[in-house]
């Protein structure tokens, strides 16, 4: 029980993040189908830094966090701008467009992890070994029976995340920013027309989808998979995306399309391990969070409300 | 200090080639309301883009309380205290009334001391206080996408009060509001003024002008023709000067005998999701014009699209004595159609006027031979409604549709309707956002229709419309018919008094 609900939240909040950061970037009118390929980017980013620093900074240490946390951001937001470039500059289709960063993510991490492999370290691998930071435990909160286990063995990204996803949802709701985001991917000719930049505020927008991507894909490379290859993210941003969409595009919501996913994971893996079940059944029921995506769309399609200006490109002479 | 708190001048502006205002004057008083007349694209609206920010001048100055400014952008405007009523709402439809008001220049509070966040109580005071102090009702907390037309033109021009503009310029506010709203706002417009505010008025509307304005400008094609005291001037000469012909207000309309019953409907019902027509009867006569008058939404469009099959209805639709309501769209012949949005459900766009005008028959012999389409025989169709309707085109049959104005777009979808043989032809709205001369064009069409016996079924919001070309007048309110009567027998105010539903 205890290991569902830890293992549960530790890939929960990740999923959370990303898809936050969608919705930042959904809501104020840009589809982002990028959110994998940012997790890849942002993921390669914090890993490679650890790897090259790890003479200096150990790792697992809490310096060597820091630093991996600050290059997954960099790189992802950095990445994130061609999106941003190809949507809003050049007013591409943003569907292909974000399609596109994920299968350049993919290519790219595995080009240059094979590269960097072969020439810094000499063995011809496609992956960064990680370690794993460090986790804790709250003491007494811990104790409770059940509800103790989401104070167990915590890992620190998580609680970064919980961190930075309250804040999110504080500035999307409560401050100007979040009410000009929000109103872009409504009527964005509407905010133009009260004096808001909304070019800039979209731009922003993007970022920060790309900031807190990175966040997620580096919290799946350094914590529950302890490596980085391009496989250890494939399937997780668009599971983030199928999250927002049952969220209806709200942060709340959303939070708990990403419980239930997380905790179907979890549940059935430890399902396939109590039984002892050969991998050939494990790997069907690892099909359960797409399976129960699939179910989820049936049921909720049908009340989902998207931005309104969502893909639309932003016509600035449309009256 | 300048006795003029606006002046614009030797204002040019050019859009590819195409001058939209030329070499133009004009000075407005503190205080005053100023109408802009023109035909559509006569330059009103650039015009007054231009002192809103939202476009820049070629040439020219403007001078803002007697200072010279250059006006970048929308935020320039409302900082020299400017405002404009956009003819299309510019609003958040997700959002509150308030929300939308004060978007952009929210009041922020501090909770717990630290977080600064958006203070919506106060803002939603503020608001009522607006809504009070200058007449203008409003639900503060009201979300827009559930509010009426009326409401969110309210909303706009409060969201300008708010931002304590001190020169509003109106962009044809009355083009979406029923005859009792307008009075409302003409009542308002009115108030503004006494309060001090100075008030653009962009219009094509002479009786507006009439009635609320000081002083009047009348542009055509670019230039400005005259500025004129509105008081000393007449209705019909401020129309001579903004087409630049003389020009007949009155229709002339041959009376003609009645044919035969061409159309008969009997308790047609239509439900989308509620139910939108009620038990709705009438009959059309050949050479008659039997108009719909209604306020938008009312059920008037659904009755028109059940009549040609796109809507799936109840009751009976006897055409020429033939049940047809079970048939389909393509097996109602004889049947013309011109819909409300020409855009949306009478063209595309994107192709030419040749393949545009075969759109209902391109599959018959003469444009179509074992299953291969003719485009010649498209080209030379298109070709003969060119000339026999008189269309104005670039490129002839090879025009592309997204080009042309809006008058000829409409010549298009009439040409390709009308010569058919149609012993039927339904207009919704078919004047929508179309000038003076266009409407003309378009009045004249539908009267040699009714000369050639045609039954015609006229959908239109504009009173003015239905009043001078029907013969027979039925009124919908809420999916019901309150009234049919010969249209000598019904006065404009009666009309207006069903639509609203409140006829004694």
């Amino acid at each position: 029980m205890d290991t569902i609900i830890i293992d549960g939240m530790s890939f929960s909040l990740p999923l959370l993040i990303a898809a936050i950061g969608c919705i930042y970037c959904e809501r104020s009118g840009i589809i982002n189908l990028a959110i994998e390929g940012f997790m890849g980017v942002g993921a390669f980013s914090g890993a490679l830094a650890v790897v090259l620093t790890s003479n200096i900074f150990p790792q697992g240490g809490i310096a060597s966090f820091i630093l991996a946390m600050t290059c997954a951001i960099l790189g992802a937001t950095l990445f994130s701008l061609l999106h941003a470039l190809l949507c809003i500059k050049f007013s591409a289709n943003q569907t292909i467009s974000g399609i596109t960063m994920n299968i350049l993510a993919i290519a790219l991490t595995t080009f240059l992890t094979k590269q960097i492999n072969s020439s810094l370290f000499n063995k011809p691998s496609a992956k960064l070994e990680l370690g794993i930071t460090q986790k804790f435990t709250i003491p007494y909160l811990s104790e409770i029976p059940i509800i103790g286990a989401f104070f167990q063995e915590i890992y620190i990204f998580n609680i970064v995340i919980i961190i930075v996803a309250i804040l999110a949802w504080y500035f999307l709701y409560y401050r100007k920013f979040g009410v000009y985001l929000r109103a872009c991917g409504d009527n964005p000719q509407a905010v133009a027309a009260c004096g808001i930049d909304v070019v800039k505020t979209r731009m922003y927008a993007i970022m920060i989808s790309g900031a807190l991507s990175g966040i997620a894909g580096i919290s799946f490379a350094y914590s529950i998979f302890a490596n980085f290859s391009s496989n250890i993210y494939v399937g997780y941003g668009y599971l983030s995306i199928a999250a927002l969409i049952f969220g209806n595009w709200k942060i709340i919501p959303t939070l708990f399309a990403c419980l239930i996913f997380g905790f179907s994971r979890s549940l059935g893996y430890s399902i396939s391990s109590m039984l002892e079940l050969p991998s050939t059944f494990s790997d069907i029921i690892m099909t359960l969070p797409y399976i129960l995506t699939l179910l989820l769309l049936i049921f909720f399609s049908k009340n989902n409300k998207m931005p309104k200006a969502l893909g639309e490109i932003y016509d600035q002479s449309k009256r | 200090m300048s006795d003029y708190i606006i002046e614009m001048k030797n204002i040019t502006k050019k859009f590819k080639g195409i001058v939209a205002n030329e070499n133009i004057n004009l000075s407005i008083k503190k205080g005053e309301i100023f109408a802009i007349l023109g035909e559509n694209g006569a330059g009103k609206s650039t015009l007054m883009s231009m002192l809103f920010g939202m476009n820049k001048p070629d040439e020219g100055e403007i001078y803002i309380n007697g200072q010279p400014r250059d006006i970048k952008s929308p935020n320039d405007a409302y900082k020299l205290n400017i405002g404009m009523v956009h003819q299309h709402f510019k609003l958040v439809s997700e959002y509150t009334i308030t929300e939308n008001i004060v978007l952009g220049n929210e009041p922020m509070k501090k909770k717990f001391g630290l977080f600064p966040h958006v203070d919506l109580k106060e803002a939603n005071q503020k608001v009522k206080e607006l809504s009070q102090k200058y007449g203008l009702q409003v639900n503060p907390t009201d979300i827009i996408k559930n509010t009426t037309v009326s409401t969110m033109q309210r909303v706009e021009i409060l969201k300008m009060l708010y931002k304590e503009a001190e020169i509003l310029i109106f962009d044809e506010p009355t083009a979406v509001l029923t005859p009792q709203e307008i009075e409302l706002l003409l009542e308002v417009i009115v108030n503004l003024k006494k309060s001090g505010k100075t008030i653009i008025l962009i219009t094509h509307k002479l009786d507006e002008v009439k009635k609320v304005a000081n002083r009047c400008a009348i542009l055509n094609k670019g230039k400005l023709i005259d500025i004129q005291e509105v008081a000393n001037i007449s209705t019909q000469d401020m129309a001579r000067l903004m087409v630049a012909k003389e020009m007949s207000f009155n229709i002339y309309k041959p009376t003609i005998e009645l044919g035969d019953i061409i159309l008969d409907i009997n308790n047609l019902c239509v439900k989308t999701n509620i139910d939108v027509v009620k038990n709705v009867s009438f009959k059309i006569h050949a050479g008659e014009i039997f108009s719909i008058a209604g306020v938008s939404g009312n059920g008037q469009v659904e009755i028109a699209d059940a009549i040609c099959g796109i809507l799936p209805c109840k009751g009976s639709i006897k055409f020429n004595n033939i049940e047809i309501s079970s048939l389909s769209v393509r097996e109602r012949v004889n049947i013309g159609y011109i819909p409300e949005d020409r855009h949306k459900h009478g063209l595309i766009l994107d192709f030419d006027i040749s393949r545009n005008a075969v759109l209902r028959d391109y599959y018959k012999p003469q444009f179509c031979k074992d299953n291969i389409i003719l485009k010649n025989e498209f080209v030379k169709f298109a070709d003969s409604l060119i000339s026999k309707y008189d269309i104005r085109c670039a490129n002839g049959a090879k025009t592309n549709m997204r080009s042309m104005s809006g008058g000829n777009q409409q010549k298009v979808i009439i040409a390709r309707e009308t010569s058919r043989i149609s012993k039927l032809v339904i207009f919704v709205q078919p004047t929508r956002g179309l000038d003076i001369g266009a409407r003309q064009n378009i009045h004249n069409e539908i009267l040699r229709l009714r000369a050639m016996g045609t039954a015609i079924l006229l959908i239109s919001l504009e009173l003015d419309e239905i009043m001078q070309l029907s013969d027979t007048i039925g009124v919908i309110y809420n999916g019901e018919i309150q009234t049919i009567k010969e249209a000598s027998q019904l006065s404009k105010e009666d009309v207006g008094e069903f639509m609203m539903g409140v006829h004694a």
